[in-house]
């Protein structure tokens, strides 16, 4: 356990001396305390993993910049707000490409996206083919009963986003069953 | 955490020793020494204005090359602490170029103000811009270029300050080598679009520098 304050700096020397074990001390050391930055800044626990790994391998590709004489953790956590920004920059990005214009779904608007009348069982095949989250979803709806908002709940999604994802496998099956 | 801990091991695993980047202070002298170089060498082929001597007495042409000489340095020590992480924990030298545009912006105001009367425009305009181009392209390749070697987290600002420091020897060069007195002309082919390709180089920051 490391206790002094040094102790990061040392361990990165050793590290850019070519001392394994230091090196990976270091890095254990080094994703705790990031686990406990990021968690406190994303809301689900696989992003903190994903975004930790990301994290681990840049201070990996960046160990040469690194001069031990400079205190460890400001150079740490400006590679870690780096990754950050850019995972949340592109988070936002994809929720706004995936945001479809009203008026596109506007004309089903009266359909139901939560019946159908071919049953789940009978395309179940076609189903498995989809894209692993609209499967999921159509699962979800019309064999376990759940509604599109507690779907939503269950995968952290917008209700609506479900809706969608659900109104893009029916076409999707749709075009499949017709061939 | 089993997955990070397999990443650790398979990091640790890895060929870790490494050559560290040298200083940045060091880094920046590497690129101002060769730009010296390529300034002196570029200047001996196309010739040193025949004025130049004479220029030297004008307060406001001393002014204005020692500001030029000035951005030159000083975009080329931040551009080297902008392509750290952590900018080196040398945040506020980073910043500088700011510092040294106003002075700059300042200086060619004040020569505005002296150009009394008005020193007639030369027959040229857009040359001008197009030979600074010609003759930074060089200095930021190789900016650029060792640049990429280090991992910047500021990448548009880097590219930007980068693009000025080349920019900068380009200017230099004209300003040396060319006769021409008229102030306005040298604001407005020469110095805006220097400063315009500054904001190029955000763009070309972010193609060129993200990793």
């Amino acid at each position: 356990m490391i206790d002094r304050t040094d102790s990061f700096e040392v361990l990165m020397r050793q590290s850019q001396n070519g001392d394994q074990q230091a090196y990976a001390s270091l890095l254990k050391q080094t994703s705790l305390f990031l686990h406990t930055f990021l968690a406190n800044r994303l809301r689900y626990t696989n992003e903190v993993d994903d975004l930790l790994q990301e994290i681990l391998i840049s201070i990996h590709k960046a160990r040469h910049t690194y001069d031990s004489n400079r205190p460890y953790k400001p150079w740490v956590y400006a590679i870690a707000k780096f990754r950050l920004q850019d995972y949340l920059r592109a988070h936002y990005s994809d929720q706004l490409r995936q945001a479809i214009d009203l008026e596109d779904i506007e004309e089903n608007f009266q359909e139901s996206v939560t019946e159908t009348a071919i049953s789940f069982e009978s395309i179940s095949g076609e189903i498995k083919k989809l894209p692993e989250k609209q499967a999921a979803i159509l699962q979800l709806m019309h064999q376990e009963g759940y509604t599109a908002k507690e779907i939503a709940e269950k995968m952290g999604m917008n209700e609506s986003a479900v809706k969608v994802a659900a109104h893009r496998a029916y076409k999707l099956l749709r075009k499949k069953l017709e061939k | 955490m089993s997955n990070i801990d397999n990443l650790i091991t398979r990091l640790a695993q890895d060929e870790i020793r490494v050559k560290t980047a040298p200083h940045p202070f060091i880094l920046s002298l590497q690129w101002m020494g060769a730009a010296g170089i390529y300034l002196a060498v570029s200047l001996t082929l196309f010739g040193l204005r025949p004025d130049l001597l004479e220029k030297f007495h004008s307060v406001w042409f001393v002014a204005e090359i020692g500001v030029l000489l000035g951005i030159l340095i000083v975009t080329s020590i931040s551009a080297a602490l902008l392509a750290f992480p952590d900018l080196y924990q040398k945040r506020n030298l980073a910043l500088a170029p700011a510092w040294m545009l106003a002075l700059f912006l300042l200086t060619l105001f004040l020569a505005w103000r002296a150009d009394n009367p008005l020193i007639p425009l030369p027959v040229h305009s857009f040359e001008c811009t197009l030979g600074i181009t010609v003759m930074s392209l060089l200095p930021t390749v190789w900016i650029f270029s060792s640049m990429r070697r280090y991992a910047s987290t500021h990448y548009r600002l880097a590219g930007s300050v980068a693009l000025l420091s080349a920019f900068s020897v380009g200017a230099l060069w004209l300003r040396l080598h060319e006769v021409n007195d008229s102030i306005v002309h040298v604001i407005k082919w020469h110095y805006l679009p220097m400063l315009a390709i500054g904001i190029i180089g955000l763009w070309l920051g972010q193609r060129v520098l993200k990793w």
